[in-house]
Formats: C-alpha cells, sequence, structure tokens
C-alpha cells in the first residue's frame, strides 16, 4: 500500500514538474523580481548598480499628483465601463434567449466588437470623435443640434467618456455570451413556479433570474474589473494621455514612467499598488455577493 | 578506408585552422559599431558598401563588425546591454540619450582620454558639438543633425496679404490675420505646433531670449521663469487662446494634413517634411523660412545623432572609427543620402549646398541644444504639464514657470 501511494507520488510529481517549472519561471519570479525591483532605485543614474532603496519608490507614488489624476481615471472608467457592459450585456441575452429565430445571427453580430482589433477601434473612434470627426459634422451640419464642433477628445472627462464608450461597445458581446450560457441553466419549473405565484417579468427576474446566475455575475464582475483597471491601447491610440496626463490611466502612466524617463522603481511600486488594489476589489466584491446568500 | 582517411583529413585540416586563427585575432581588432540607420536604407548602403570597406583599407588590422537597430531598440539594447557587460565599442546615439548613457557612467568622456581631441572636434560645428557635452566634458562626436525652420502656405500668406515673419512682432501679427474662417466656412489657423515639448517650445524661449537653465544645467530658476522667458510663453499661450495656434490636443487635424489642406498656415518642422509633404500633398505650395528672430535672435533647437565610445571599447581603434565617420569624406558621402553634415569642410561641398536640406544649414548654425542632463525626459514631461496649464488658461505664465523653475531645480541637482 505504501508502496503504491509513493509511486503514486512520484508520478503526480513528474507530471506536475513541468506545469510547475514553467509557472516558476514566468510567473512566480517575475512577480518576485518585481518586488525587489519596487524596492530599489532604478532609474538612468542608478540602473547598473539597483541600490536597495526601501520604500522609496512607494512614497514617491504617493506623493505623485499623477498617480492620483490617473488613479481616479481608472476607477471611474471601471465605475462606469464595468456596469455598463454587464447590464446592456445581460438585456441583450435575455432577449436572445427568449428568441428562436435568427438567434445565432444575433449572437454573431453582438460578439463581433469583441473580436475587433482593439487598435483598428480606437483609431475609428478616435475619427469618429475628432473635433472634425464624423460625430460633430453629423451633429452640427446634418441634425443642426450644435452650432459648432465640440472639442470631445481636448478634456479630461469628454476624453476618457470616449474612451469608455469604447470599452462599453467592445465588452458588450463578452458579456452576452457568458450570460447568455448561465441563463440557459436557470431551471424552467422555478420561471413556471413563479408565475403560479404571480409574478410579472420584472419581479421574475428580480426574484429568479438574479438569484439563478449570481455566480456568472462575480465572475464577470471580477473580470472585468481587472479588465477595467488594465485599459491600456485605447487610451494610449485615442487621447494618449493629453492634455498632459489627465487622461491617462494606470498602465498607461505606468509604461510612460518606465519607457520614457526610466524609472523602472517607480514603475514596478506603482504596479504592486494596483495589484494590491485590484486584490482588496476583489475581496470586497466577494463579500458584497456572499452577503446577499444570507 | 577511403572515406575514413578523408574524414580524418578534414579534422586535421579544421584543429589546425583553430590553431592558427587566434594567432591571426591577435594581430585584427574588431570593434562593433551600433547604430540605426535601417537596414534597407541607401545610408546604411553607404556605410556598410563605401566607408566601412575604405575604412578598413586606410586602417589594416582593424574590422568594423556594423550592425542595425531599430531606433527605440538600440536605446533598449544599450540599457540591456550595460547590465551584462555586453557593449559594442561604438554606437551611433539619439542626442537625447547621451545624457542617460552618460550618467550610467558607461560612456568615455573622449576629452579627458584622446590627446587629439581639440584638433578633431574643431573640425565639426559647435552647435551640433554642445549636444554632447555633459557637465563639462565632452562624451561623443557630433556625427549629423537637423533643425526646424517655418514652412508656409504660400497662396494662404497671399490671400491674407501677409509678408513672411522675419520678427517675432510681426510673426504674431501674421498668425492673427491668418486665423479665422475660410471660403468653405472652415476654421483655418496661423501656427500649428503638434506638442507643447521642449522640442517645439524652447525656439519660442530662445528666440525671445529667455532660456531654460543656467550654462552649467543645474539651476532653473531664474532662466524658465525669466521675464523673457515668461514673455514667449505669454505671447504663444495668447496666440492659442485667441484661436492663432493649434494642433496639440488629441482631437485636432494632424500636422501634415492640416498643412496640406491649407487649415493650418504655418509651422516648424524639420527636413523630413519636405518628403512626406512632396508623397502626401505634392500640389500645396509651400516656401522655407527662418524662425522669425526676436530679442535672443532667430535660434531653432537641434537634433540630430552623436557617435559615442563605450568603457568597454579597444579605444584606439574605436577613436580611429569615429574619427573616419566625422570626417570629410564620410560626411559628405553620407550627406548624399540626406544626412546633414556636422563636418564644416564637409558643409561648403557642392553636394551639400545642392541638397534639399540647404534651407537648414542657416539654422543649424545658430540652433541650440536642449539641456543636456539625464532627467531632461522628466524636465520635458513638467514642461509640457505647465504649458497645458498656461494655454487652457489655468494658471498665469508667470505662476506655472516659477513652479516649474522650483521642480527643475530639484531635478538639477
Amino acid at each position: 500500500m505504501i508502496t503504491k501511494s509513493r509511486i503514486n507520488r512520484a508520478q503526480i510529481m513528474g507530471l506536475l514538474l513541468p506545469g510547475l517549472l514553467i509557472f516558476g519561471m514566468f510567473t512566480v519570479y517575475p512577480i518576485i523580481r518585481l518586488f525587489w525591483m519596487s524596492l530599489c532605485d532604478m532609474s538612468f543614474s542608478s540602473m547598473l548598480i539597483q541600490p536597495f532603496a526601501g520604500i522609496m519608490n512607494y512614497q514617491e507614488v504617493f506623493n505623485d499628483s499623477t498617480f492620483w489624476t490617473v488613479f481616479v481615471n481608472s476607477i471611474v472608467y471601471t465605475l462606469v465601463t464595468v456596469p455598463g457592459q454587464m447590464a446592456l450585456g445581460l438585456f441583450i441575452a435575455i432577449l436572445l434567449n427568449g428568441i428562436k429565430r435568427f438567434s445565432v445571427t444575433f449572437r454573431v453580430i453582438n460578439y463581433l466588437p469583441v473580436v475587433t482589433s482593439w487598435v483598428i477601434a480606437s483609431l475609428v473612434f478616435r475619427y469618429i470623435f475628432n473635433t472634425e470627426g464624423l460625430l460633430n459634422y453629423f451633429l452640427w451640419k446634418i441634425l443642426d443640434v450644435t452650432s459648432g464642433n465640440i472639442r470631445w477628445l481636448n478634456t479630461r472627462w469628454s476624453g476618457l467618456s470616449v474612451a469608455m464608450i469604447l470599452g462599453i461597445w467592445k465588452g458588450i458581446g463578452w458579456n452576452m455570451v457568458i450570460f447568455l450560457a448561465a441563463l440557459q441553466q436557470v431551471p424552467q419549473d422555478l420561471y413556471e413556479a413563479a408565475e403560479i405565484d404571480g409574478c410579472g417579468a420584472w419581479k421574475k427576474f428580480v426574484n429568479v433570474t438574479l438569484p439563478a446566475i449570481r455566480g456568472t455575475i462575480l465572475f464577470a464582475l471580477i473580470e472585468l474589473t481587472i479588465g477595467g483597471f488594465n485599459v491600456f491601447t485605447s487610451i494610449k491610440m485615442i487621447t494618449g494621455g493629453k492634455p498632459a496626463h489627465q487622461t491617462d490611466t494606470l498602465l498607461t502612466w505606468m509604461y510612460y514612467k518606465a519607457f520614457s524617463t526610466g524609472k523602472f522603481g517607480y514603475a514596478a511600486a506603482l504596479s504592486f499598488v494596483m495589484a494590491l488594489s485590484l486584490g482588496l476589489l476583489a475581496i470586497v466584491q466577494f463579500r458584497m455577493m456572499r452577503n446577499k446568500d444570507a | 578506408m577511403r572515406t575514413l582517411t578523408r574524414i580524418l583529413a578534414v579534422m586535421l585540416a579544421c584543429m589546425m585552422l583553430t590553431a592558427i586563427c587566434p594567432a591571426m585575432a591577435e594581430e585584427t581588432v574588431t570593434i562593433n559599431f551600433w547604430h540605426h540607420y535601417s537596414a534597407q536604407s541607401a545610408e546604411n548602403e553607404t556605410l556598410m558598401n563605401v566607408l566601412i570597406p575604405a575604412f578598413e583599407a586606410e586602417n589594416p588590422g582593424i574590422k568594423v563588425n556594423a550592425v542595425s537597430h531599430e531606433w527605440a531598440e538600440l536605446h533598449d539594447k544599450v540599457l540591456v546591454s550595460a547590465n551584462s557587460n555586453a557593449l559594442p565599442d561604438v554606437a551611433r546615439c539619439d542626442i537625447a540619450w547621451l545624457p542617460e548613457f552618460q550618467k550610467m557612467g558607461i560612456l568615455v568622456a573622449l576629452d579627458e582620454e584622446m590627446a587629439d581631441f581639440t584638433d578633431v572636434s574643431g573640425q565639426l560645428l559647435d552647435s551640433a558639438m554642445s549636444t554632447a557635452v555633459i557637465g563639462g566634458h565632452y562624451y561623443a562626436l557630433a556625427l549629423n543633425t537637423n533643425s526646424k525652420i517655418v514652412f508656409y502656405n504660400t497662396a494662404m500668406l497671399e490671400a491674407a496679404d501677409v509678408k513672411v515673419p522675419t520678427t517675432m512682432d510681426e510673426w504674431v501679427e501674421a498668425i492673427k490675420k491668418l486665423s479665422g474662417e475660410n471660403a468653405n466656412g472652415q476654421q483655418v489657423w496661423g501656427w500649428n505646433e503638434p506638442a507643447l515639448a521642449g522640442w517645439n517650445i524652447c525656439p519660442f524661449i530662445w528666440s525671445f531670449g529667455g532660456s531654460l537653465t543656467n550654462e552649467d544645467q543645474t539651476a532653473a530658476t531664474g532662466y524658465i521663469n525669466s521675464p523673457a522667458t515668461v514673455k514667449a510663453i505669454e505671447t504663444f499661450a495668447e496666440l492659442v487662446k485667441a484661436g492663432g495656434i493649434t494642433g496639440f490636443n488629441a482631437g485636432d487635424i494632424p500636422m501634415t494634413d492640416g498643412f496640406g489642406t491649407g487649415r493650418y498656415a504655418m509651422m516648424l518642422e524639420g527636413p523630413w517634411k519636405s518628403a512626406e509633404l512632396a508623397g502626401a500633398y505634392p500640389d500645396v505650395a509651400y516656401g522655407t523660412a527662418p524662425i522669425p528672430a526676436g530679442e535672443g535672435g532667430s535660434i531653432s533647437v537641434l537634433g540630430g545623432e552623436d557617435i559615442a565610445m563605450f568603457n568597454s571599447a579597444n579605444k584606439e581603434a574605436a577613436w580611429k572609427f569615429m574619427q573616419f565617420m566625422t570626417s570629410e569624406y564620410a560626411e559628405t558621402e553620407m550627406a548624399k543620402c540626406g544626412q546633414i553634415p556636422v563636418n564644416k569642410a564637409a558643409l561648403e561641398s557642392e553636394t551639400v549646398k545642392a541638397a534639399d536640406y540647404a534651407p537648414f544649414i542657416e539654422a543649424i548654425q545658430t540652433a541650440k541644444a536642449r539641456p543636456t542632463v539625464a532627467a531632461w525626459s522628466e524636465m520635458d514631461n513638467d514642461l509640457q504639464v505647465a504649458m497645458n496649464a498656461v494655454v487652457t488658461g489655468e494658471k498665469t505664465a508667470q505662476e506655472a514657470m516659477d513652479e516649474l523653475a522650483a521642480a527643475w531645480d530639484l531635478l538639477l541637482k
């Protein structure tokens, strides 16, 4: 018996080892190395020595007013795009769940933005929202509801809004697919029982559908929150952080600090602050969902 | 049996060759030269087929191994190679990289180590050589240069009855006259400025008689917030607010498109713009002129590349190669491919006088380099943030420049 379990253990180790090695090399080691970098002074003057600097980089991050600007931008981006794309995705999923004909066609159409390249979609959005872009032309020259060109991309919140609209538009399809799969798992007899109890469509949605797909909602919420904090391409392509980093988010700012100013220590510390914030948010999200359970 | 003999013979030959090779290597020095002439370019052709063979013929015993990199890749490759002691002997560097590499401690101070440095540098343009001075020492030789001059849309100036501005006062008036609406009811601007960074703003600061730092590049207070600098920033910002200058906003028409379609009347740009306009807007008629002169003169900003030597280099051979690359012969050859020379004798050649970039030569003589300090990228960022606050009316020019001066003082320490 003992011999057998030993063989088993050896077999398990043998099978796990390649995976563990790759995981260790490409995930665990970089995280440890990055943490060490965040504690060292890594800029042009100290690139070769990389002296230990303690929490200096973290202090620099928190004392930096631009950090707070981009941090707020990332939070607002996440707060707007995550509920936005979830609500719209769920809405379309419910509609699709109710129809029999053309269901696949609609699913494909709604999923198309997801497979579109971020770079191309961002460029198209930029052309639409340019000061002399399509939207202004439409509003001013065709509909005549404005009296001139609106500078959509030139200020902090309107510039960010364009990126947020893109984020929502691009995320709806993914949410639709996830929620559609969840909706199809909800037992029909629950709806029948609710109908017998005299529930209308809204009450059925609130009391049957939502509780039944809560697990999926939590999954989507956490995935999308991480995605929201990771927004990079659209910001880089649409506003490039202009004006004066007012529309930068955590990742575009991190990229700027590391590769334009050579502050690798600062960028490493920033990435840990970001990871910590995401971890805290995930815990809060788990708690909130569990409370509803009780 | 015969096959076996053959194999043995080949193996023996190989062993003898490997035995001889080290002996040969002792006599031949190979220097590694990293550059960012694109692999397919005429510059690279000249380097590989004309210059290096000529250098090797002149200097028997020295071989040059030239490696082409992408521009951004070369910068990062040097950073990484410095950490692994795998630097080349010599590299062609963007002038903006030198202060960073110097701060890392990987460059050779040429004026300290090379006895004939003054003779060599004396043959090159002073303005271009100023890009290589860091903390009072020279860390490179200027290799090629560029600068920016005014491009103006001839038809727009004629239609508005505006003469090409030669002074800063005329420049302000010209922009005001050229801005407004065109015949199609579209907004037009007298001047385009695609960003608010040092590359864009320095020419105005200098031409207005202002400055960024002191001579030693150790202090900014009293320079970036001096009355002349503030006047330059104020004038620029007032023109922005009056609708005379645009281009730096995310939603603006791109520079070349706006100039090519008659929406921007004037801009300050480098020699590469001619080719761009010829490709995208071959019908637009334009002229060029030096940047208008203010209290400080007509002073544009310097771009370009230097050639630098790394600590680990074979110094004697590397120095010979650097001298060769900046010689009249090599610079004239490169001038044929569109590289603006910095060698004074090469600048006098017929090739240069007949080149497309001839109008830039004058600007280069008086143009200045941006501060050669490692913190420049951060200072440049601060400048953009400050400029943005001024053009949006968030702060006055004086307030913004006072704050900038205090921030720069810390970075320059």
